[in-house]
């Protein structure tokens, strides 16, 4: 005896629990066969009825789970949204930890570029086994019906509003960048200006002369600018303070420069020997005078710039 | 125009809770699953099987429903009736139902309540 129906019986029954197996079993076959019943006294085929019963009672794992008041969910409404945020903050920083620490480990021993792809192997794996492990605990907790004191939310959790800032971290950074490749730069043209001289030395950009005093003294004020750059950011937003210190530090940069470049100090005379154009004092001029006019152009522009945001956010 | 899935998942919401006091008044009279369904069917509470079937397994398990086998006629059939303690539930239910009714009626007619 294997009919539709004891198929059907058995698939539900597989997974309801036994003590209640056999009364389960026999109320659903006759619930069946009354189904059936009702739909043969209307002349329909006894196999086409079992068939159109048995359809609409559907898939048996469901009916099992309705009748055992079972889940049908991994991870249901409780437990979700902690969940979630566990696996968020544990994939936030552990896998790149990992992935550090054994491309570390690798380089040491020598690897070299090689030590990068066991890193992130590493790292990969972490995040596989994070995620498995968290979602199997939440998935027993949600069947096990464990109660678990899940922190009642307080209005306290609530995080601060976005500000709107006046001054974007994206300007900050972007402005301290080119500060520091500024400032990186003066003792790199130095030692490799890729200027090379007729028998391969190197030609510094500028005139070495000007480390004696001028070249430290920009780089003091480029990496004050830096500073004031930060602390505009921490601010928030311009004040005229902010204004007029950036203002003597942009002057205090550009009016040596400027002044360096008209009196034909800035450039290094011995480029001069390797660019014949350069040789000649009147070419030297034009472009001392190029340079001075770029720098005060360049200065003008940031001041007026910066002094129409002033206005703006202080009034 | 609403379109048919919305209107049918709010009819299913309306719908959820009334099947259980439409099961626990209709078995004030012992029923059996098939019976009952038939009955709730021609009273326009049109119930799913696998969902009227289980249902009274846990109306049972809450104390709500009593049961007991009739085995006199050709198959051994399940009787459920309402409980003493199903008809205080329902009661409750019945009062709040109407509770509803009535807020829905004042809320129609823009009367205070």
């Amino acid at each position: 005896m294997n009919t539709l129906t004891d198929r059907y019986l058995a698939a539900t029954l597989r997974s309801v629990p036994t003590q209640r197996r056999d009364e389960i079993a026999n109320e659903l076959r006759a619930s069946i066969e009354d189904m059936i019943d009702d739909r043969t006294g209307g002349g329909a085929d006894p196999a086409a009825a079992e068939r159109e019963v048995l359809t609409e009672l559907g898939n048996p794992d469901v009916l099992a789970a309705r009748y055992a008041d079972r889940r049908l969910q991994l991870i249901g409404p409780t437990y979700y949204l902690l969940w979630l945020r566990l696996l968020k903050l544990l994939l936030s920083f552990i896998p790149a930890l990992v992935g550090t620490v054994v491309t570390v480990v690798e380089a040491a021993e020598g690897k070299g570029f090689g030590a990068i792809g066991p890193g992130v192997v590493a790292a990969m794996q972490v995040a596989v086994q994070i995620a498995f492990w968290l979602t199997l605990t939440f998935a027993i907790l949600e069947r096990t019906q464990t109660a678990v004191d899940v922190p009642e939310w307080t209005v306290d959790q609530l995080p601060d509003a976005p500000v709107r800032r006046g001054i974007p971290l994206a300007d900050t950074i972007a402005s301290v960048i080119m500060l520091v490749l500024t400032i990186a730069y003066l003792p790199l043209q130095h030692y490799h200006s890729w200027v090379r001289g007729t028998d391969g030395e190197n030609i510094p950009i500028l005139d070495p002369a000007l480390w004696s005093f001028w070249l430290p003294a920009l780089i003091v004020v480029l990496a004050a600018s830096a500073v004031v750059e930060i602390v505009k950011y921490r601010i928030a937003h311009w004040t005229w303070t902010i204004f007029g210190i950036r203002a003597v530090l942009s002057l205090a940069f550009a009016v040596p420069l400027m002044w360096l470049a008209l009196s034909d100090r800035l450039l290094n005379p011995a480029l001069g020997e390797r660019f014949s154009w350069l040789a000649e004092a009147d070419n030297r001029d034009s472009l001392g005078l190029a340079i001075a006019v770029g720098a005060a152009a360049i200065v003008v522009w940031d001041l007026v710039d910066t002094a129409v945001k002033t206005r703006r956010q202080t009034a | 125009m609403v379109s048919e899935d919305v209107l049918r998942t709010h009819l299913q919401e309306l719908r959820r809770g009334t099947v259980v006091v439409a099961s626990l008044v209709a078995l004030r009279r012992p029923d059996y699953g098939y019976a009952l369904l038939q009955r709730l069917s021609d009273h326009g509470f049109p119930v799913d099987a696998n969902t009227l079937y289980p249902l009274l397994r846990r109306l049972e398990d809450q104390g709500l429903l009593t049961s007991e086998w009739n085995t006199e006629e050709s198959r051994p059939r399940k009787f459920y009736r309402t409980s003493d303690e199903g008809e205080s539930m329902l009661n409750r239910l019945l009062d709040d139902l109407a509770a509803v009714q009535t807020s829905i009626t004042g809320l129609i007619q823009g009367v205070d309540r």
